[in-house]
């Protein structure tokens, strides 16, 4: 049971009239990649937001790590905010369009939230942030602005300012889908490479035969529940359900 | 006479129980010559009624406090307490002793109508039916127009008058004989010329009180009864008219021989550096302090207007709504002239200041609030993710990026207030546009005195927008290369 990173229960989510997530359950263990698939609309980002409350479930449970948050009973006002903060700094996020704050250095990208939001010594969290770019191999481009890099590098630097946060989880939103075709690899390589060190992420992808390599446990959404999960040597390779194949075959001709 | 003037002076409560002297604010123009100006020379507030009323202060032991305002603000000033005392020459009516406390008369004159020379459709009270005059609104003289049936427009004082009609924009002027004779001996001026008395048997001028005041009143009274017994008005008399006007037929006022006029050249020369301090020691503090309160005060309101909660949106929607949509003159008024009559009194600065602010913060909360809501959702949910609260996230994530898209337009209303700062000069602030009006007022030379006061206000916004410049320069520096 030490070993559950994160555990999800009765996860339900609308928006309107929409039922996006419809009582979504699973749990990760540590040191291990899960991968989100389905296709558009099935609700696996509302579901990543959901990990880190940046949004709100309707009903249902989450606990990263010693965290644990009923969004069933969340208060109302300034306490539910609180709860919503403490489970959002369990996890660091990687945004789809990266979000890099564009009037900090590469640099100062990493170091603001460890240092003014959890108080640690500049002096230690810019050592640290060094070695983070050093990792993501932009050791060089610590003092540039964000606009001076390219698509995969400024991806890269998302990365790294989510690590710099010391998560449980870190947490990946199509990190590759607003790139050109050609810087994908940088980044994916990067996301490897973290899986292998023993991070505990969970990943919303549509690179298949990355989730294949890089995945202990692959979740398929559609319609807001889970379709099917296991390894993706049985989730990918070979899918029990109709709806898995057909979503599968649908990506991998295009891909 | 002073043993007198004790004896009378102990029973009165108010002023008597103060150990000091009582301190009395007397209201005047400073832009009524020959009876209250600006000495071109000295730059000192100076003229018949000036040193008149200094006269009665030094007798009834007052100590006193110029403060300089147009004509038609100076009852409005009486009445909200920003003066105990009116010296201007106020002519006695019965309106005026219905409501106010007036004291002895210290000048009889009588009025007269000028026209432009030449003009004979105008010789007597009778003619002005159907004519333009140009008069302070609420002044005597205006009534005597009005009642003649002349359409009155109005001005802030003699020389605006004079400038009005010898430019044909009026037909004719009714106002007190010696300040007609004082403008034709300063400027020299051909182009009017007096036409003849304006009907009346002659006017009496006093100084106004509030009636409350009946101590001050009976001061005033005795001290004048005794400039009048020792001889003292009549020597200030004679200095300025050559005649005495402090009684009835004391002769004809004489002003021929004095100030001459002046060239463009010399009174530029002697206003350069009163508009300057005007500029300096008003103005700018006026400007900087006003933009920096009005500013905190726009992030707030933008806050509340783009916040979740009803009720603090909808109260700054209404905010922002009341000082977009009235005159600025009309809201510093309420503060100055307003307020007071709810117990709230701030001095000329402080006031300003108040109506200034306000006005800034209505304007620039809607720049904030669009400049804040330009930032990307994602930069509000990236500050979220690494640990920001609210207020981290505004300070250093959401503002630093807002201020890029909100220093153009908030540079405008920095520009717009500087020069909007002028209207100060209506609620008793001698700031720089005020010291262009009282020289103008003396020497009559308008167009030099008002484009050199322009030039002043051009050359700080000239500085400012390349401030404004460099600070864009350097917010952009982080998305051009």
């Amino acid at each position: 049971m030490n070993d559950i990173r994160i555990e999800v229960s009765g996860l339900h989510k609308s928006f309107g009239d929409l039922d996006v997530l419809r009582g979504i359950g699973f749990t990760t263990s540590r040191g291990t990649s899960t991968v989100l698939l389905g296709p558009s609309g099935s609700g696996k980002t509302t579901l990543l937001r959901s990990l880190n409350a940046l949004d709100t479930p309707d009903r249902g449970v989450v606990r990263i790590d010693d965290v644990s948050v009923d969004f069933s009973a969340l208060p109302p006002g300034k306490a539910g905010r609180a709860a919503a903060a403490r489970l959002r700094s369990r996890s660091g996020m990687v945004f789809q369009s990266h979000n890099l704050f564009p009037h900090r250095t590469v640099l100062q990208n990493l170091t603001e939230g460890p240092v003014v939001a959890q108080k640690r010594p500049l002096e230690e969290v810019v050592g640290e942030a060094r070695g983070l770019l050093d990792q993501v191999g932009l050791a060089d481009k610590a003092d540039s602005y964000p606009y001076q890099l390219s698509g995969g590098q400024q991806q890269r630097v998302g990365i790294a300012r989510a690590l710099a946060l010391k998560p449980r989880v870190v947490l990946f939103d199509e990190p590759t889908s607003a790139l050109d075709p050609e810087l994908v690899g940088e980044v994916l390589a990067v996301i490897k490479d973290l899986a292998t060190e023993g991070w505990t992420t969970v990943i919303v992808t549509h690179e298949i035969r990355f989730a294949e390599r890089v995945a202990d446990q692959v979740l398929f959404l559609d319609g807001g529940v889970i379709v099917e999960h296991g390894p993706p040597g049985q989730v990918i390779a070979d899918p029990r359900e109709e709806r898995t194949r057909r979503f599968l075959r649908r990506v991998l001709d295009h891909g | 006479m002073l043993l007198l003037l004790l004896v009378i002076v102990v029973p009165a409560p108010a002023y008597a129980q103060q150990e000091q002297p009582p301190l009395v604010r007397v209201g005047t123009e400073g832009t009524y010559p020959p009876f209250s100006f600006h000495d071109p020379r000295t730059q000192e507030l100076t003229g018949y009624d000036i040193e008149v009323v200094k006269a009665i202060g030094a007798k009834a032991g007052w100590r006193l406090e110029f403060v300089e305002t147009q004509w038609d603000a100076i009852f409005p000033a009486l009445d909200a307490q920003r003066v105990d005392l009116v010296a201007n020459q106020v002519s006695r009516n019965p309106e005026r002793a219905a409501k106010y406390g007036l004291s002895s008369t210290y000048t009889y004159s009588r009025g007269v109508i000028v026209r432009r020379t030449g003009d004979d459709r105008i010789k007597s009270v009778a003619d002005l039916s159907g004519k333009t005059t140009a008069q302070s609104s609420t002044s005597n003289w205006a009534k005597v127009a009005r009642e003649a049936g002349a359409k009155v427009e109005a001005v802030e004082g003699f020389a605006q008058a004079a400038a009005l009609l010898q430019q044909g924009r009026v037909d004719a002027i009714v106002n007190d004989n010696i300040a007609v004779l004082d403008y034709l001996a300063t400027t020299g001026s051909k182009d009017v010329e007096i036409a003849g008395d304006a009907g009346q048997a002659g006017s009496e001028q006093v100084l106004a009180l509030r009636q409350a005041d009946a101590a001050l009143l009976s001061q005033a009274n005795q001290a004048i009864d005794a400039l009048k017994a020792d001889g003292t008005l009549r020597g200030i008399s004679q200095k300025y008219f050559k005649a005495d006007v402090s009684v009835q037929d004391g002769g004809s006022a004489d002003l021929s021989e004095g100030r001459g006029p002046r060239s463009t050249w010399d009174v530029l020369r002697s206003t350069a550096w009163p508009m300057f301090v005007g500029l300096v020691k008003v103005t700018v503090p006026l400007t900087a302090l006003s933009f920096a309160i009005g500013l905190a005060l726009a992030l707030l309101v933008a806050l509340a207007r783009i916040s979740p909660y009803r009720v603090l949106s909808g109260l700054a929607r209404a905010f922002i709504s009341v000082i977009r949509g009235t005159p600025l003159l009309l809201q510093l008024f309420i503060v100055f002239y307003g307020l007071p009559q709810i117990g709230l009194k701030f001095p000329p600065f402080t006031a300003a200041v108040i109506a200034f602010s306000l006005n800034v913060a209505g304007y620039a909360a809607e720049v904030i609030r669009s400049a804040i809501l330009s930032v990307p959702r994602g930069q509000f949910e990236a500050a979220s993710t690494i640990g920001f609260g609210y207020a981290q996230t505004l300070r250093r994530i959401v503002l630093p990026q807002a201020a890029r898209t909100a220093v153009p337009p908030l540079s405008n209303t920095l520009l717009s207030l500087l020069k909007d700062t002028s209207l100060g000069s209506v609620v008793l602030l001698t700031e720089l546009f005020r010291e262009s009006q009282l020289a103008a007022a003396e020497s009559n030379e308008f167009l030099a005195l008002y484009s050199f006061a322009g030039l002043y206000y051009w050359v700080i916004c000239v500085a400012l927008s390349a401030a404004q410049k460099r600070l864009e320069t350097r917010l952009n520096r982080y998305v051009i290369a």
